[in-house]
């Protein structure tokens, strides 16, 4: 698992891409969030926290496409968190979609408690960057790459109000590129956040107060280019923009 | 946006012929319930195209159907791709072809059924100016409603090219407006969520924006073409103004419920199997 974890984890520091773990070693789910942990911990022994956690395959054509029918969910760091700049030459194949984001105020004990936890909600962004080659893995092997977390960034927080079907708008240098629902997060981001609750309530981590929770995506990921403008709006919530170099 | 639909010049006796004969196969296909071969060996250009869905809407309206309003076609930018066009299409809507909000839709009603969710604008002025502004629609505007339009291809297997598409009438089926009109001022279309459920799971969903940008847009360049066709959009006439997110194929007993946040929602049901034939 430490090998694992090493790869994936030297993958990010050196901009690198990899092979698929799945192509070396056999891999079932739960040993591919053991990897995940691992590279995490790797993280936090280089003095980055946990802040958060990430959902990912929130949508129905990408469960399809991948043949699972669950999320899978990845763990954010203090380091991923974006302000206004990025800076992406140290990036494999960087890619951007809007995202929800929901801001914890107090901690999670089960599932059924989730969506009362929720002190504030706000339009995101996040950025992939998977440490394979051309972007290609099987479901074990993007669980163990941290669910392709790389960054994100957030917009103002809002009070908590429903946001099952608000517009979502990603453009770049000014130009719309992608735009959808956040009713493409599992018909309702909500039920993203109880599923995160459930799944770190199986791998016994309790989501923590000030912890952020990406929701998942309301589009397709598009490539995320050097030297562009990148601005997300969502209906409501106001927008969040990053310039990268 | 520029419009690619122009005023025609003249006309051979050999292509008015071409036009006819498509016309009859679309008449046909539409009474008889059978769906045709594509009709673009005939028809050619797209203002030919037009010039055969104004035989066919001639043809309905010598019938007594009364024409309520237009929809616009081909507004998302996936699609247009997909049939090689850079401009939206239209097609009319007659008052028969609107359903109450969740009453059935009859089986065979519409022909290869296919929803989609959309902003309907109804007009309380006439456009009939040669070029429009946003300000010229909004102020032309009632109100919005949430609509879902059901297409329908009388070609069959929906193999269809921009000229098969803009001759039958825009694809033009059946469509279920919502009932609590909106003022444009308390919505915004550009970031209006969309989702369609069917059975609580979403079989689609998107934004305003998808629409050529906001679905006012698309209702300018409706505007500007007809007005230079000489049939200009008036007031009560009913705008479709083009899908908010993919299409959804539909089946037999479904029931679609389509929102659009900020307007509301809006469901069309489909009867479960086919009952009769169509006269």
């Amino acid at each position: 698992m430490n090998r694992l974890a090493e790869i994936l984890d030297e993958a990010a520091l050196t901009g690198r891409a990899v092979p698929r773990l799945t192509d070396r070693a056999a891999l079932d789910v739960p040993a591919a969030y053991e990897v995940q942990r691992a590279v995490i911990e790797r993280r936090r022994e280089r003095g980055e926290t946990l802040i958060g956690v990430k959902m990912g395959f929130t949508s129905r054509a990408k469960m399809v496409q991948m043949g699972v029918d669950d999320v899978i969910w990845g763990l954010l760091t203090d380091a991923m968190l974006v302000e206004s700049h990025l800076d992406t030459s140290g990036l494999i194949h960087p890619r951007v979609e809007p995202e929800i984001a929901f801001l914890l105020d107090r901690p999670v004990r089960n599932p059924a408690d989730a969506a009362a936890a929720v002190g504030a909600v706000a339009v995101g962004y996040e950025v992939l960057d998977s440490r394979y080659e051309n972007f290609s893995f099987t479901l074990e092997d993007v669980i163990a790459d941290n669910a392709s977390a790389c960054g994100f960034g957030l917009g103002p927080w809002h009070s908590p109000r429903d946001v099952g079907n608000i517009g979502l708008l990603l453009e770049v240098d000014g130009r719309p590129v992608a735009s959808g629902s956040s009713a493409a997060i599992l018909g309702d981001p909500v039920r993203s956040l109880t599923a995160a609750a459930r799944l770190a309530h199986a791998a016994g981590i309790e989501l923590q107060p000030g912890w952020v929770v990406l929701a998942g995506a309301a589009t397709a990921a598009v490539p995320l280019p050097a030297g562009a403008h990148v601005r997300v709006s969502g209906a409501g919530l106001g927008h969040v923009e990053v310039t990268t170099r | 946006m520029r419009s690619s639909v122009t005023v025609s010049s003249s006309v051979t006796e050999e292509q008015e012929t071409a036009r006819r004969a498509a016309a009859a196969r679309l008449l046909e296909a539409h009474a008889s319930g059978r769906p045709c071969e594509p009709v673009r060996d005939l028809v050619g250009d797209v203002e030919s195209a037009y010039a055969v869905q104004s035989l066919l809407t001639e043809r309905w309206l010598a019938e007594g159907r009364r024409p309520v309003g237009r929809k616009i076609g081909l507004t998302s930018r996936a699609v247009q791709r997909q049939l090689g066009v850079d401009s939206p299409d239209f097609g009319v809507l007659f008052a028969d072809m609107a359903v109450p909000d969740g009453e059935e839709i009859p089986a065979g009603a519409v022909l290869q059924p296919r929803a989609e969710a959309e902003v309907a604008l109804v007009l309380e002025r006439d456009l009939t100016h040669e070029r429009h502004t946003v300000a010229d629609v909004i102020r032309a505007t009632a109100f919005a409603l949430p609509a879902i339009e059901v297409v329908g291809s009388r070609v069959r297997d929906w193999d269809i090219t921009l000229a098969d598409t803009v001759a039958d009438n825009a694809s033009a089926g059946v469509y279920v407006l919502g009932t609590r009109p909106v003022a444009l001022g308390d919505v915004d279309l550009r970031l209006a969520g969309m989702v369609v459920e069917r059975r609580g799971e979403q079989v689609s969903t998107g934004v305003g924006a998808a629409c050529l940008g906001h679905p006012l847009h698309a209702a300018v360049w409706l505007a500007d073409t007809l007005a230079r066709l000489g049939s200009p959009l008036r007031a009560g006439d009913t705008v479709l103004t083009g899908a908010l997110g993919p299409v959804v194929p539909v089946a037999p007993g479904d029931v679609l419920e389509a929102r659009i946040d900020g307007l509301g929602d809006v469901r069309a049901a489909f009867a479960p199997e086919e009952t009769e034939e169509r006269a």
